[in-house]
């Protein structure tokens, strides 16, 4: 079982049986639970206990049968350097992957395939097929001894025709980061709680008034004090609520951090990391190098005071399965994101370079969209109210001031090979990126930004795109030019 | 700003793309333009009316009159965007890359290195096709906010625009 032969076609796992069963269940209801609704709410049907056994017997064999052919028909096996799977009984389907076009070969296991010990094993291509070549049920050993093959197998070839090297079969692993239940906690309270408060908070507040509304209407017939105890502790009950909120939402950070999370590990490999993780859906990623567009990083307040961020590994984005293209590492310190980035952009220090900074009209731009148009919007229904008025003082010097942090956050540094943005405004968020993984270039400009030669720059690469606001025009189309020159002479493959 | 441009280091010459060198779309293009927004309009003076006829109570003069300027600023918006800015649309080929540019108020130029282009396309709708006239749509692997597509090419050169760009495309792999 330690050493798959994957020439000859193989099976799942027998305890697949168990899982494929009940899919079959799952998609059977989710076919016919209009049906089923039907059933439940005419008596009638129900009365008759023959029948209703009868139908039962009938769909469980049905059931039953679909599993075992399904199982019998499910095979799998490399041939002729293409990894081959077939599946269907009724409707036969052949799916065939060149072994050097598999991205990376990833695993899954939700808390069924724990119990059962077998894992899904997913093949990530970049090509449309990818959703499919999935395998639901393996035995986690043999998972793990195939995915290794794999992946040997498509960094020999890559390497050899990059450089024309040998490679070693066996596949190192070195652990880079682990996370503790106390690393857990720490990246739990540190998440934006504030966000998620105002989310609930907003739903909160929806249903206040509503239950305010209802009370309003029954005043007259019953009492009124209520209400006014309502609007009376309003300041009382607000603070209550938000104090209330963050709480519940650092739990729910908490409890999310916990599942997503679980004995994290962060591995490298020849030319890859795995990530490993999670409590109840486990989930082993395999990244390689080659496959990273942008590496991300972000760090907030909280975060800070414990030292630690928040990386995003940011992969090509393929048109079927866009979600699954992120992959994170929720905490680490400054030394292994140093590693991380000496891994992937090598040697070259960025930090030394200096930074330029946005032009200080993009701080008058977001101040006047965000603070200035709002008011003058609704200032015709409030000019008679002098609260109101401090008010929008309030909200100009609240959104005047976050306007100066998104200025300040906003810079860039870049060399001949790699740049790195930073932005942010109560967190603080860099991307880096290598310059030959760009795609495509837009320059931008808008009248008013033509007035004062100023210029926007957007970097697309194949997982997303990047927004360099406000610099100099000439500066914007010098780089512009110069990342076309660069793409252009690059014999780099961007995957 | 002059420690930018000693860190990078560029070549001698770094091939510029200037606007001027763009080539413009066809002017049948614009008579296409002008009839998507005469359409626009018909649309909107259309469902004015039928709103007017079909209400039951006489609509307060204020509200006509903002409706009727607010359609008269919109179309007469549309008519000076599609004046003024067709000849800020263009294209320009270059030995490597393809650029498409554009915009009256905000003004965009976007390029793709022929060697990250995963596919060209070549798409007719029903206008262009009375008008002889084709788009070709550029993929590149960064989804649809990298992709580039130019309108307004005679069938003819669209055609030839594929071809050439799938010739590049083959060279590169």
């Amino acid at each position: 079982m330690n050493n798959p032969d994957l020439s000859k076609p193989t099976r799942q796992s027998v305890k697949g049986l168990i899982l494929i069963f009940i899919i079959g269940v799952r998609q059977s209801i989710r076919i016919f639970w209009p049906l089923i609704l039907v059933v439940v709410f005419q008596e009638k049907i129900l009365e008759n206990k023959l029948v209703l056994g009868i139908i039962g017997v009938v769909i469980f064999t049905l059931l039953i049968t679909h599993t075992i052919l399904y199982y019998l028909n499910f095979y799998f096996y490399v041939s002729n350097g293409e990894f081959i799977l077939k599946k269907g009984y009724l409707r036969k389907k052949v799916l065939a992957i060149p072994l050097d076009r598999i991205q990376s070969v990833n695993t899954k296991q939700n808390i069924l395939q724990q119990l059962l010990n077998v894992v899904t094993l997913e093949i990530d291509t970049a090509g449309s097929v990818g959703k499919e070549l999935k395998v639901h049920a393996l035995a986690k050993s043999f998972a793990t001894e195939l995915q290794n093959q794999l992946r040997a197998g498509t960094t020999k070839k890559a390497t050899i025709e990059s450089s024309g090297q040998t490679e070693t079969q066996e596949i190192s692993e070195k652990l880079i980061l682990k996370l503790s239940p106390i690393d857990l906690l720490k990246i739990g309270i540190s998440q934006n709680h504030f966000r998620t408060a105002l989310i609930i908070l907003a739903f909160g507040f929806q249903i206040f008034n509503k239950i305010q509304d209802i009370y309003a209407d029954k005043t007259e017939e019953y009492s009124n004090e209520l209400a006014n105890y309502l609007s009376q502790s309003n300041w009382a009950l607000i603070i209550f609520l938000i104090v209330f909120f963050l709480v519940v939402s650092i739990l729910f950070s908490l409890f999310r951090t916990v599942f997503k999370y679980f004995e994290f590990k962060l591995v490298k490999q020849e030319s890859a990391y795995r990530i490993e993780a999670g409590l109840l859906n486990k989930r082993n990623v395999v990244l390689p190098y080659s496959k990273i567009q942008e590496l991300n990083w972000e760090t907030g307040p909280i975060k800070k005071l414990f030292g630690i961020y928040h990386l995003v590994f940011k992969q090509a984005v393929s048109a079927q399965n866009k979600r699954v293209q992120l992959v994170d590492a929720p905490g680490c310190l400054t030394k292994h994101l140093n590693l991380l980035k000496t891994d992937l952009f090598g040697d070259e220090v960025l930090s030394d370079i200096p930074k330029i900074s946005t032009n200080s009209y993009y701080f008058r731009r977001l101040w006047i969209i965000f603070g200035w148009i709002p008011v003058l919007l609704i200032s015709p229904f409030f000019y008679s109210e002098w609260l109101l008025w401090v008010g929008v003082v309030v909200w100009l010097l609240i959104t005047g001031g976050y306007s100066f942090l998104i200025l300040k956050k906003r810079y860039f540094r870049m060399n001949s090979n790699q740049i790195r943005i930073s932005k942010g405004a109560i967190s603080h968020k860099f991307t880096q990126m290598e310059l030959f993984k760009i795609q495509s270039v837009e320059f931008r400009q808008t009248i008013f930004q033509k007035r004062r030669s100023l210029a926007t720059l957007k970097l697309m690469n194949a997982s997303g795109s990047m927004i360099i606001p406000y610099i100099d025009e000439s500066m914007a189309k010098h780089i512009y030019n110069y990342l076309l020159y660069h793409t252009e002479i690059s014999e780099k493959r961007w995957m | 700003m002059e420690n930018f441009s000693n860190s990078i280091l560029t070549p001698e010459n770094l091939p510029e793309i200037k606007p001027e060198d763009f080539n413009l779309l066809d002017k049948k293009y614009r008579t296409i333009l002008f009839i998507r927004v005469a359409i626009f309009i018909l649309f909107m003076v259309g469902g004015f009316i039928a709103f007017m006829i079909l209400s039951d109570e006489e609509p307060a003069t204020e509200i006509t009159i903002i409706i009727t300027s607010i359609i008269i600023i919109l179309a007469s918006y549309s008519i000076i965007i599609t004046i003024f800015g067709f000849p800020k649309k263009g294209y320009l080929v270059r030995e490597k890359d393809i650029s498409f540019q554009k915009g009256l108020l905000i003004f965009k130029s976007t390029s793709v290195p022929f060697n990250r282009i995963q596919h060209v396309e070549v798409n007719q709708g029903i206008l262009a096709k009375m008008f002889k006239l084709s788009s070709v749509k550029i993929y590149t692997a960064g989804g649809s906010t990298s992709d580039l597509s130019i309108p307004g090419l005679p069938v003819k050169i669209a055609e030839n625009l594929k071809a050439f760009l799938s010739k590049k495309i083959s060279e590169h792999e």
